[in-house]
């Protein structure tokens, strides 16, 4: 029988021409792309800081760091920009998951054929600026590939801290240091905010493979008193971390922290190698951090190194100023023990101008370095300042880091915003004192670490911001009271921060036993005879140097607060490594 | 019984009653999760599939974990009458990895396994035509394994495309950009 179904089938879909097509609508309509498509990347050219995460991360090796015209680097910036080889790319979308700022997303553009390879490298960002309406694929949230939750620190109690002065900071244990250290993507833009451009990806790296004493190495590489800075250091380094962006910087300081102090004894890791003398001798004035940084390494190059302190101990402002619940003194004790072991020679209880004379010193050395910091206290201006127990913070401090026994009665009233305010502060707690804080302006233009503020609150400081401090009051020649006025802030036309302007009627009487001021302190150069004076270029208070901190007398170099604008140990420190390549470029001519 | 799982409340009863070694958890609503022995699988999703309505294998996966030199499968089943998915995970010892293939149960097992066995490296017993999947004639690690390489493969297998040689380094840029130098104490202990 014959089959006319065959024949019959192309006919009976004839019926279908009449129905609406279910599939296929005219005019034809483009529809979108899922969602979450992944085609070209774009990057946020301004958000995005050359961190290179993108580029490490992925598995292709599609992407390269480059530098691109108008990108400048700067302080956490890199100055590179991501290229992608989109003939590479596999669009896995790790570069975006991993990107800690967030700049960097794919879109749902993906069509692109071109007879030319060279087309196929793409600048996102830069190439395609149009796709930023096309951004499809961003960072997940919900999953974060990146840690951007630091390892919390455990810390006495604010109760418990006012009843002695036993550290605060606990430290992190193992496997917290482990896992903060293992937070970081390496990328090494902290480096670009310390001060030492200290080897930080390396040593954070190093405690995350738990090869501390490699760490420890990196440490010592360009600072000899790292136990110090993990302590109390600015941590300029964690305003600029990647993982900042989103989420909470890596704990660099308190991980540098970590690694110095599991070893009671750097010399038994770092063995140091001491160059054979050279001849040369260099007199260092001043053993804070600045003088002793210097000596060090020029010991470790065959210097002659002897350091000249006013004061009985080595340290300077981390000894005499910084309180013992924040920078214990065996920890100072072990790293001045460790430079001694190096062959520093410490002079302790002499001032230079008044035990020994400066000529002397300089006519002993081949070169001079200065590191005297600011140690006189500028003072308030007022009426009744002169009174007894209206002090300075930098004498109290001394005093009782010294040991010295201070009687400052129960009420205190300390001047000032900044760290050494917040110390006088906590320090007065300690001692039994109630405390007031008077600053000019608001808490949120307070010059101290955040951090501090935080732990004088803890402690029971009682901060009060815009008040300005009119008078001392006395009775018998000692402190009674103060009187203070509040003060609004003002817009300065000029561009400047708002001032404080005093609201007039409005003034307070605070009754007091001591009145502490913490507003600043400047250099103090007595020590040095009129003809080096008159040579000596001094610019407001500070010397000036060149790159290598050598001052305008070409055998005297200088670092240090009374050098420097940042006045913090770190700075301190670096400005006495870079000395070190100037003293030895001046002796010896290398 | 909350009311809120009843579903899946009873579903992990009737698991248990026939199966009492496999460990259930109800991780939202819909969704089931079961850890069960590798040993006999096989006869677990026959069950779901024959007793409890779980006719549809949605996907099979398989995670390594190097750690705990294991691999993982995952079953990944769902019912269209309780509205459940369900997740079958069984461990394999990651040194000699095979497992029952279920290409009898589902056809479509067949090429998950075929994947499984060449991005991961496990053997299925019992699967009608194991051959070569996307890769040809590959002889390394598999590569879904997370010791293989994967960067080390692409610089030996792909070109690099010319012009990209101007590409830097971002920690020696910032080195340089400060002037110093970062020792290498990592490979000179
Ligand atoms: C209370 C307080 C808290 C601080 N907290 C921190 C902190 O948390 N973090 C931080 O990074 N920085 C902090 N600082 C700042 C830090 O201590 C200084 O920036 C750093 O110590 C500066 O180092 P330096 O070497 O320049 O000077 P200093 O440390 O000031 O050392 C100078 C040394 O020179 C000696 N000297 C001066 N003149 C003579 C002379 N004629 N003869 C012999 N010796 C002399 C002084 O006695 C002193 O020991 C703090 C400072 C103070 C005062
Ligand atoms: S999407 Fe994946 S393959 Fe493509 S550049 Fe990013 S990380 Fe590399
Ligand atoms: S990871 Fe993000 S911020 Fe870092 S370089 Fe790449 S795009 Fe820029």
């Amino acid at each position: 029988m014959m089959n006319i179904k065959g024949a019959l089938v192309p006919f009976s879909a004839l019926k279908f021409l009449g129905k609406k097509p279910h599939t296929v609508r005219y005019p034809l309509e483009k529809k979108d792309t899922a969602q979450r498509y992944r085609g070209f990347h774009f990057n946020d050219l301004e958000e995005c800081i050359g961190c290179g995460t993108c580029s490490t991360i992925c598995q292709n090796e599609a992407i390269d760091m480059i530098q691109l015209d108008g990108v400048e680097a700067a302080k956490g910036d890199s100055g590179l920009r991501p290229r992608v080889d989109n003939g590479r790319c596999c669009w896995c979308g790790l570069c975006v998951d991993m990107c800690p700022t967030g700049s960097l997303s794919l879109t749902d553009q993906y069509l692109h054929t071109s007879p030319d390879p060279d087309s196929y490298l793409l600048i996102p960002g830069k190439d395609n600026p149009e796709m930023k309406e096309n951004i499809s694929f961003v960072k997940s949230d919900s999953e974060p590939l990146l840690q951007f939750d630091r390892v919390p620190m455990r810390e006495l109690d604010g109760a418990e801290r006012v009843k002695s002065f036993a550290e605060v900071v606990l430290g992190y244990m193992q496997e917290e240091a482990r896992a903060e250290a293992t937070r970081c993507v390496d990328c090494g833009l902290c480096v670009t905010a310390c001060p030492d451009h200290m080897h930080i990806p390396e040593y954070i790296g190093a405690i995350a493979d738990a090869d501390d004493e490699t760490a420890l190495k990196y440490i010592y590489d360009n600072n000899p008193l790292p136990e110090m800075c993990g302590k109390v250091c600015t941590r300029q380094c964690e305003t600029v971390c990647a993982i900042g962006h989103l989420g909470e910087p890596i704990a660099i300081r308190w991980l540098k922290r970590f690694a110095t102090e599991q070893f009671p004894d750097p010399a038994a890791i770092l063995n140091p190698v001491i160059a054979e003398s050279n001849g040369k001798k260099v007199g260092i004035i001043g053993g804070g951090p600045a003088g002793l940084s210097a000596g060090y390494y020029l010991a470790l190059r065959g210097f002659d190194i002897t350091i000249y302190e006013a004061l009985p101990k080595m340290g300077g402002m981390t000894y005499a100023g910084i309180p013992k619940y924040r920078f214990p003194e065996d920890s100072l004790d072990k790293q001045i023990g460790y430079m001694e072991k190096v062959g520093v020679k410490m002079v302790n209880n002499t001032r230079v101008g008044k035990d020994i004379s400066f000529d002397k010193i300089r006519k002993e050395n081949d070169a001079v370095f200065v590191g005297i910091g600011f140690h006189i206290p500028y003072t308030l201006g007022l009426t009744g300042e002169d009174l007894e127990n209206s002090i300075q913070a930098v004498d109290f401090l001394r005093d009782v880091n010294l040991g010295k026994s201070v009687d400052i009665g129960k009420k205190v009233v300390v001047i000032g915003g900044g760290n050494v305010a917040i110390d006088a502060a906590r320090v007065s707690r300690r001692l039994g004192a109630e405390v007031t804080i008077l600053y000019r302006r608001r808490v949120q233009d307070m010059p101290a670490d955040w951090e501090e503020i935080e732990g004088a609150e803890d402690e029971g400081v009682h901060i009060v911001p815009q008040g300005i401090p009119l008078e001392v009051i006395g009775n018998n020649g000692k402190v009674k009271s103060i009187k203070y006025g509040m003060a609004e802030m003002v817009a300065d036309d000029k561009g400047g921060r708002p001032r404080p302007v005093l609201i007039e009627g409005d003034e307070h009487i605070l009754e007091v036993d001591t009145v502490i001021g913490a507003i600043g302190q400047e250099a103090d150069y007595s020590f040095l005879p009129k003809e080096v004076m008159d040579e000596l270029k001094i610019e407001r208070g500070r010397m000036v140097v060149n790159e290598l901190k050598q001052t305008s007398i070409p055998d005297i170099f200088a670092g240090g607060d009374s050098v420097n604008r940042t006045a913090d140990a770190i700075s301190a420190i670096a400005d006495g490594v870079k000395a070190v390549e100037g003293i030895t470029h001046y002796l010896l001519d290398e | 019984m909350s009311t809120q799982f009843a579903i899946e409340e009873e579903l992990k009863q009737s698991i248990n009653n026939a199966f009492r070694s496999a460990k259930v958890t109800i991780k939202r609503q819909g969704r089931i999760n079961v850890e069960f022995r590798s040993g006999i699988l096989p006869a677990f999703v026959s069950y779901l599939k024959e007793y409890l309505d779980f006719k549809h294998l949605v996907m099979m996966s398989c995670v390594d974990w190097l750690e705990d030199n294991e691999f993982e499968i995952v079953y990944h089943l769902w019912s269209y009458d309780h509205k459940v998915h369900i997740m079958v995970k069984v461990r394999l010892d990651r040194e000699k990895p095979v497992m029952q293939s279920i290409s009898k149960l589902w056809d479509q097992a067949e090429t998950y396994e075929r994947e499984i066995h060449e991005m991961n490296g496990v053997e299925f017993e019992g699967h009608p035509g194991m051959r070569d999947f996307i890769l040809e004639d590959w002889e390394d690690l598999p590569p879904m394994r997370r010791d293989f390489k994967t960067r080390e493969f692409v610089d030996k297998t792909y070109e690099w495309r010319t012009g990209r040689e101007d590409k830097q380094d971002v920690r020696e840029t910032i080195a340089k950009q400060y002037d110093t130098e970062v020792p290498d104490f990592k490979n000179s202990k």
